[in-house]
């Protein structure tokens, strides 16, 4: 029994210095954007959240400019989904990540110039062609997999909890907050490939 | 007690690892596709542990799809080609680029778009190693891709299935082949990504469907290798003909003559790896063997033979599908009778009695008449006689004062020295006489012999003046059939003609200077003075005062006016 407890322990124990390494938090991450020239309150939410008088429309107490910009969606001959305009959260991360809507308006602000196409931001600036990204923003439901034998069933343990409303959204696989402190705030490592071989059942 | 610990403790640590192990059932990660460091196979980065990343990324991908991480190569591709081909092929398109941007070994496997600098690979592997995969930038020895697969195509090949048909895995992409009909790169179900299996050709017949194909020998035998020689089956692992199938003859990629994808070099060379009796029952190549001096020489053609040639083919040439079809040729069981074309020869063209081109031949002859009736660079005359005839197909028509039944019965009741079975109904093949002489082979074909022109068995067709021709074995070949001595019907028993015995045995004549064996044709001899295959060797035979002929006079009777060896017969009658 004693020797059982141990083992207990040992583990245990494991498993919070496991835990420990994998937070991190908005701070010092990408988008902490506290120092930027244009940031000049200094605040680290603020770009995107305000406490007050915040957005009418976008959730959660969203404080940044919205992108106007209508986006070309993915489309290929081998995919089942049905790929909407870009809608709920991804909306939001696009209000940067268009590389059209300046990411210095926010709080109210609409005259900024500073774009993620203009800092050159590499990878980060989508664009507005979104046909060579991922598709976001489209039902992941019984019928996508029962259409797509490439993919796993999104009932399925590891998948549902990246779904929002269902959906494949940017938030599916990007942690906006880097709670988990990865590359490109992925939600998941993909050290052999573990985030795209989640729903794909390659 | 201390047994439900231990049982507990088991449970615990299983949970732990499951907890901490990635237990990775996918399955492009156990393929050779994963080129990450935990990949399987031998190509693999030297630390990149990404999988999908060597063909796709999330975000800024290449314009093709599926999300692309990788160049276009921007190569102009030699593309197959061949005269039976009927598919309209452009340069590779769709995701056979995809393919090739590994494949055609021209960019380096680690080059991505989403990494700023190559992804490194182990033992300094920068483009695909050559190998089977690396398919190079010449297509011409590769099963073509990127071509519209439709109902049109299908109906002008004619052994294509109609592509609403196809089952068993293969798929069109917007109703084209392209390297994914065949290969699904994210699963290793199958060796080399296959979608189907390739046992007995199960993947390439979901849209190959050869006539016949399901009764061929190469469909059906079980023959195996016995490890001599050239191995005939060097790029699959079946041990049996059966199971080869297509591949007994056929390589879909680098094929070592690239024109219809053959295993092997010289046309030939694909047939012999197995006919030499390494894995076929019957040693054929042995009949082509230097010593037999007449032959069909299929060994001295190369690169006349094509498919689509006309059923005349324009320049002389002889090769095994010349005659035989590997696609249909099944055992000659149940044995096919004269003049029915045996399952060995089935599927072939041929020209009928009429002269006319047929795709499936019915009788054994019309596969002769393709080179031996009016081919421009056919045989000439082997024996000059008074009438000469070197279109074979009119020496055996049924209205030919007299010919051997190869194209039809004699009906010729003066011929008593038929051995039984034979009849004056009987009809005989070709290869009756022209066939490999080789008492040991089951096999009746014509490959070679030692005896001239490709007989059988002997014939002596020169002669001595006063030599001595008591041989049975001078005229072997006519003894087949034609009894020699027997009493009551044999030949030299002078029956049919009274001086048989006289001429053969004493005067040492050849049964070919008086008798022209295959026939005369009607246009030129009559049935007074050409029945029996009387058309006299004019190198023996020539005119007394100007006549060479003979008279038919009635049965066993009739009259020759000629000279011979000097011996006036001016004229004897019998």
């Amino acid at each position: 029994m004693r020797y059982f407890k141990i083992l207990c322990t040992i583990m245990i124990v494991t498993i919070f210095f496991w835990s420990l390494k994998a937070s991190a938090g908005i701070s010092g991450s990408k988008h902490d954007f506290h120092s930027a020239s244009w940031n000049t309150n200094g605040e680290i939410c603020q770009p995107c959240h305000t406490p007050h008088n915040a957005s009418t429309v976008e959730k959660p107490l969203w404080n940044h400019q919205l992108s106007t910009q209508s986006f070309t969606v993915y489309t290929s001959t081998t995919t089942d989904a049905t790929i909407g305009a870009p809608s709920a959260s991804s909306k939001l991360c696009l209000s940067c990540h268009d590389g059209v809507t300046a990411i210095d308006n926010f709080g109210g602000r609409t005259d900024g110039v500073i774009t993620m196409g203009s800092v050159g931001t590499g990878s980060g600036n989508l664009g507005t062609a979104l046909t060579n990204d991922h598709p976001v923003s489209f039902a992941y439901d019984a019928a996508l997999f029962a259409a797509d034998a490439g993919l796993k069933d999104p009932a399925s343990a590891g998948i549902s909890p990246l779904l929002k409303s269902g959906k494949v959204e940017c938030s599916s696989c990007h942690d906006v907050h880097n709670t988990a402190n990865r590359s490109h705030l992925l939600v998941v490592s993909n050290a052999s490939s573990a985030l795209c071989l989640t729903c794909h059942n390659k | 007690m201390k047994i439900r610990v231990i049982l507990q403790s088991l449970f615990i640590i299983l949970l732990f690892l499951i907890f901490f192990i990635n237990l990775n059932s996918q399955r492009i990660s156990t393929t050779k596709h994963n080129l990450s460091s935990g990949g399987s196979g031998t190509i693999k980065a030297s630390s990149e542990s990404e999988i999908c990343i060597f063909c796709h990324t999330p975000h800024a991908a290449k314009p093709r799809n599926p999300l692309w991480n990788r160049d276009d190569p921007g190569i102009t591709y030699s593309l197959y080609q061949s005269t039976t081909l009927h598919a309209s092929l452009g340069q590779p398109d769709g995701s056979s680029v995809l393919c090739l941007s590994c494949h055609d070994g021209t960019i380096a496997l680690g080059k991505v778009a989403s990494r700023s600098t190559n992804i490194t690979f182990n033992s300094g592997i920068t483009t695909l190693p050559s190998g089977r995969s690396n398919l190079g930038t010449d297509l011409r020895n590769d099963h073509p891709i990127s071509f519209l697969y439709n109902a049109a195509l299908a109906a002008a090949n004619g052994e294509l299935r109609d592509p609403s048909q196809l089952s068993g895995g293969v798929t069109l992409s917007n109703s084209k082949v392209q390297c994914t009909s065949c290969h699904d790169s994210h699963y290793s179900i199958y060796p080399s990504f296959l979608v189907a299996s390739t046992q007995r050709s199960g993947l390439c017949t979901n849209c190959h469907i050869r006539t016949n194909w399901s009764t061929a020998s190469h469909a059906t035998s079980t023959r195996t290798w016995n490890g001599s020689g050239t191995n005939p089956w060097p790029h699959t692992s079946y041990t049996t003909v059966q199971d080869n199938a297509c591949e007994n003859c056929h390589n879909p990629h680098n094929a070592v003559t690239p024109v219809r994808l053959l295993n092997q070099s010289g046309e030939e060379n694909n047939c012999i790896s197995c006919h030499n009796g390494n894995a076929a029952s019957v040693n054929v190549w042995n009949e082509f063997a230097s010593t037999r001096t007449s032959k069909h020489d299929i060994a001295s053609y190369l690169g006349v033979h094509d498919m689509a040639e006309s059923t005349i083919p324009s320049s002389k040439h002889v090769e095994c599908t010349d005659c035989h079809n590997p696609h249909q040729a099944a055992s000659n069981s149940p044995a096919a009778t004269a003049p029915n074309a045996s399952r060995l020869l089935r599927g072939v063209k041929g020209i009928n009695l009429s002269g006319n081109a047929v795709t499936n031949v019915s009788y054994e002859y019309e596969i002769c008449f393709k080179c031996h009736s009016s081919a421009s660079w056919r045989q000439q005359a082997y024996i000059t006689r008074q009438i000469v005839q070197t279109d074979t197909r009119l020496e055996f028509q049924s209205n030919g004062p007299s010919f051997h039944p190869v194209a039809a019965p004699r009906g010729n009741s003066e011929v008593p020295s038929l051995i039984s079975p034979w009849s004056s109904s009987s009809y005989m093949y070709c290869t009756d006489c022209h066939s490999s002489a080789d008492a040991t082979s089951s096999q009746k074909g014509p490959h070679g012999s030692i005896y001239s022109p490709l007989l059988k068995k002997r014939y002596k067709l020169t002669e001595t003046n006063g030599q001595n021709n008591n041989d049975a074995t001078d005229f072997a070949l006519c003894y087949t059939c034609h009894d020699r001595n027997t009493a009551g019907k044999g030949i030299l028993q002078n029956m049919s003609f009274r001086y048989h015995s006289s001429h053969v045995v004493d005067e040492g004549v050849s049964c070919s200077t008086c008798h022209d064996s295959h026939g005369i044709s009607s246009s030129q001899g009559n049935s007074t003075n050409n029945s029996h295959l009387i058309n006299f060797n004019t190198s023996i035979v020539s005119a007394y005062n100007g006549v060479l002929r003979y008279d038919d006079t009635g049965v066993y009777h009739g009259r020759c006016t000629l000279v011979c060896h000097g011996k006036a017969h001016d004229p004897y009658t019998y």
